[in-house]
């Protein structure tokens, strides 16, 4: 039984997990596709729907982190420029 | 002899006086000193113990995640909902005030923050801790 507090858990977990990209480019999206992904299923009432929806963002969250791992080992050598502070 | 000696007690009798007189002077001005230096609940309005500058700091970035119009009034008991929040959007707004205040909030405490209030309270508490 998936109740609310997990699904809010689990969309804090991953927004967390994704800020870690070195990459910015990913990061952003990593945000943009958790937070739109939630929103999508957000006036779910199946179960059996939301159950399959938490236990695909579950699936995601080891990518994330195990993706992150790898993307770490070798972060870019220069910012992005939408990183940069306007001068 | 005995009225110089008498007025020889009577001068050490007085500094002493004077000086626990001093003394109960100093300890007086110090803790009126200690009080009027921490600008506590009385000059706020609004009974929270958070500092304004956090409270606006918060509603800056509630403002922005939100995308409330200037004219939209965000004050310390505003409640996230009452702006048109739902739970997904509060999640977002506790990510930006993490990033904002360069914190780590914990699941349960973000969990439960419902207006800006809160928030601006559980961020001092971690950067009072973190310092």
């Amino acid at each position: 039984m998936v109740d609310k507090s997990q699904v809010i858990g689990l969309c804090r977990s991953l927004l967390r997990a994704g800020r870690q990209y070195p990459d910015y480019n990913i990061r952003e999206y990593a945000k943009r596709r958790t937070l739109d992904g939630f929103r999508m299923n957000k006036n779910l009432t199946d179960h059996s729907k939301v159950e399959e929806a938490y236990a695909e963002g579950k699936k995601q969250l080891e990518i994330v982190e195990r993706v992150v791992k790898v993307y770490s080992a070798y972060p870019p050598k220069t910012k992005n420029i939408m990183e940069l502070k306007l001068q | 002899m005995a009225s110089m000696a008498a007025a020889s007690t009577s001068l050490q009798a007085r500094p002493r006086q004077m000086v626990t007189a001093v003394k109960c002077f100093c300890q007086g001005s110090r803790s009126n000193l200690s009080f009027t230096l921490r600008p506590l609940p009385t000059r706020l309005s609004v009974s929270c113990a958070a500092k304004p500058e956090t409270v606006d700091k918060v509603c800056e970035v509630v403002k922005k995640q939100l995308s409330l119009k200037e004219g939209d009034q965000v004050t310390a008991a505003t409640k996230f909902a009452e702006l048109g929040a739902d739970s997904l959007d509060t999640v977002e707004i506790v990510m930006g005030l993490e990033e904002a205040f360069d914190i780590e909030m914990e699941e349960d405490k973000a969990q439960a923050i419902e207006t800006v209030e809160e928030a601006a309270e559980l961020i001092e508490e971690i950067l009072k801790a973190k310092a």
